[in-house]
């Protein structure tokens, strides 16, 4: 079998080497249709890494519950509800009730300022967390230590600032120095690794740009903030609940809800976020765009593989006389198939080749001039090969079937 | 032990036209030796070359039997008659049948595509048969590039190249003038004398002479034997 698959490959591209033009117009639809699917798929491809990038980054383990401002109005109906925002008495009723909890971190952000010599415009945010915060959101310490317990309950003055703070500040970013923020010095002891983040990523999923951020110990906040605000003391802007594994995110989730429903009496002073769920959305959507996909890839190969049978139905035709001299000579019905369907084989799998060169193409400068990113991978090249390839054979197979049933005498006898 | 190469018994064969049948062969019989040239003649439509591909296992008979050395052909699948064909009989046609892409060496060559033979020994084979024909000088050419008398050399070297038991000729010389035709019967004789077993269909009595036995048909019988 293989010897004469070998065979049926020479005799085949003899015949398309001779006709070279029509061979290469009539896998012209398959060189679009692949063309077409290698680039979708890479821009696929691309948008999907990006957004499982940027969930990941919030952490799949992790529930958010955000203070939500409100406005005027509301503001009434909620004192009138007895309901005083999310507070730190919202941490405890979530530590004791909901189940799998592992750890919860408290985030306050501070209206102060840092008064710096070094530029005036220079505005990092200054963010009053527990000392958890570091773990639980993964941030790495390039120097010195993140805040600890013994700073809050110490209420020491010191802080950890992000990269690029530290960048700006120059020498003064150092460890050890001190920044001054309101009328107050904060000791710096840890500098955070800068890292890059898209900037998208930032704004469309709200993640906090670490890099330029200033942190301090929970409860420190209270010296760099007015009087009449300190009836505030105990309110946070984020809790971040880290739960024990993924698959209970979910569960506990439902638990928050509920929980904070009841201590806020129904204001909906908060708003939870879970990733896991944005993650899942985000692979529905990305299973809606696959399917839609799919489908303009069949009939993109549908129309490549009607090309390809109409020029292999018009190339059995014009070479009836020839198979029957094959036939003569002693090829089976099994040669002649073999030589056909190896023929309109190599015209897809080369018009695939061509596609996939011409898709790479594509998709490189889809993302040099849409300025999307795209991720030519693995299946990306494999996908529209197999699929050209089966198109190939699967329309070929007719005509090579019609050609090997030919009677070898009428055959012989046409002109 | 001594089988016939050929032994065919009552072959009859008819086709259908539309509601009627047209019978083309009533009780053909027909046995040939090892060695024989046999010279098949007949008016136009007396079924010679409906015959001949039935002998060549390209066609099969309504009723009858047929026999190669013994080996009963009819009970053959589609595939094994390929395989008799391609090893067994060699065919040369009056309209010589060579693939005009290929050049002389390569459609020599082709009957080697569907039967196993190893690399080096296909192309000295090929090149013999081409030698014996006195084609070689013209081994590159193509078809369109050839002589009526030399598109038929190439088409017998192609016959020969496969060593058949039988070569079967249906009017070799009938596209040819009568100068080349002889050319083409002396070649015969010469394989003929070289041990082939050739099978040739003419209208030429002339040419048929060239055969060491003529045998008629008409009307579908065998005449005289
Ligand atoms: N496929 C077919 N269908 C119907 N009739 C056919 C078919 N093939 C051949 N015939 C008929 O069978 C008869 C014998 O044909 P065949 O070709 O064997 O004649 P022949 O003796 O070779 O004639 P010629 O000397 O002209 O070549 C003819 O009358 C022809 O019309
Ligand atoms: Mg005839």
């Amino acid at each position: 079998m293989i010897a004469e698959i070998v065979e049926a490959i020479k005799i085949a591209s003899r015949s398309l080497m001779q006709h070279k033009l029509r061979s290469g117009l009539s896998v012209l639809g398959v060189v679009c249709g692949v063309m077409a699917v290698l680039a979708m798929i890479a821009v696929g491809e691309g948008t999907k890494e990006k957004t499982l990038k940027q969930i990941g980054e919030l952490g799949i383990r992790n529930i958010f519950v955000k203070a939500v401002s409100l406005s005027d109005e509301q503001v009434q109906i909620a004192r009138e509800l007895l309901s005083e925002g999310l507070r730190f008495y919202d941490r405890e009723r979530i530590l004791s009730v909901v189940p799998d909890v592992e750890d919860i971190a408290c985030l306050k952000e501070v209206r102060a300022a840092v008064i710096s010599a070094v530029n005036i415009e220079f505005s990092p945010q200054i963010i009053a967390c527990s000392a958890n915060y570091a773990s639980i959101q993964r941030l790495h310490i390039s120097e010195g230590r993140f805040l600890n317990n013994q700073d809050i309950e110490g209420n020491q003055l010191v802080c950890a600032i992000g990269g690029d703070v530290a960048h700006k500040l120059g020498i003064n970013g150092q460890i050890g120095k001190f920044l001054r923020i309101e009328n107050e010095l904060f000791k710096i002891v840890g500098i955070l690794d800068r890292f890059y983040r898209d900037q998208e990523a930032i704004t469309t999923m709200a993640i906090r740009n670490v890099n330029e951020m200033v942190l301090i110990p929970l409860g420190a906040e209270n010296l760099l903030t007015k009087r009449e605000e300190v009836q505030n003391i105990q309110s946070l802007t984020e809790l971040i609940v880290l739960i024990k594994s993924a698959e209970k995110v979910f569960r506990a989730g439902e638990v928050i809800k509920r929980t904070l429903d009841l201590s806020h009496n129904g204001v909906k002073d908060y708003q939870i976020i879970i990733p896991l769920e944005l993650l899942r959305q985000a692979q529905r959507t990305q299973r809606i765009f696959n399917l839609v996909l799919g489908a303009i890839a069949t009939i993109s190969l549908l129309v490549g593989g009607i090309g390809i049978m109409n020029i292999m139905l018009a190339s059995v035709s014009e070479r009836t006389k020839e198979i029957g001299i094959r036939r003569a000579l002693g090829a089976t019905r099994m040669d002649i198939i073999l030589q056909f369907l190896a023929e309109a084989f190599m015209m897809t799998l080369m018009g695939g080749c061509i596609g996939i060169i011409t898709g790479i193409a594509n998709a490189f400068i889809i993302s040099k001039v849409a300025g999307w990113k795209t991720s030519v991978t693995f299946p990306a090249i494999f996908l529209p090969l197999v699929m050209s390839v089966c198109v190939g054979l699967f329309f070929g197979l007719y005509p090579a079937v019609k050609a090997a049933k030919m009677d070898p005498i009428k055959a012989l006898r046409t002109e | 032990m001594n089988f016939p190469v050929i032994e065919a018994l009552h072959i009859e064969k008819s086709y259908l036209m539309g509601y009627s049948i047209l019978p083309v062969l009533n009780g053909v019989e027909i046995r040939v030796e090892r060695g024989e040239f046999v010279a098949i003649m007949g008016p136009s439509g007396s079924g010679k070359s409906t015959l001949l591909h039935i002998l060549g296992c390209l066609d099969r008979p309504d009723t009858g039997s047929y026999h190669i050395e013994g080996h009963n052909v009819l009970s053959a699948t589609d595939s094994e008659l390929s395989k008799i064909r391609a090893t067994q009989i060699g065919f040369v046609f009056q309209s010589f049948n060579l693939l005009s892409a290929l050049n002389v060496f390569e459609n020599v060559r082709l009957p080697f595509s569907y039967s196993r033979i190893e690399k080096g020994e296909a192309r000295d084979r090929v090149e013999n048969a081409i030698a014996k024909v006195g084609l070689t000088h013209r081994i590159k050419h193509r078809p369109a590039e050839l002589s009526g008398g030399e598109l038929q050399r190439a088409a017998i070297a192609r016959a020969l190249v496969i060593e058949p038991k039988i070569i079967l000729a249906d009017e070799p010389t009938g596209n040819l003038d009568s100068k080349t035709g002889i050319e083409i019967m002396n070649l015969f004789q010469k394989l003929h004398h070289e041990g082939a077993t050739i099978i040739m269909i003419s209208h030429n009595h002339q040419i048929a002479n060239h055969a060491q036995r003529v045998i008629e048909l008409m009307d579908g019988r065998i005449i005289n034997k």
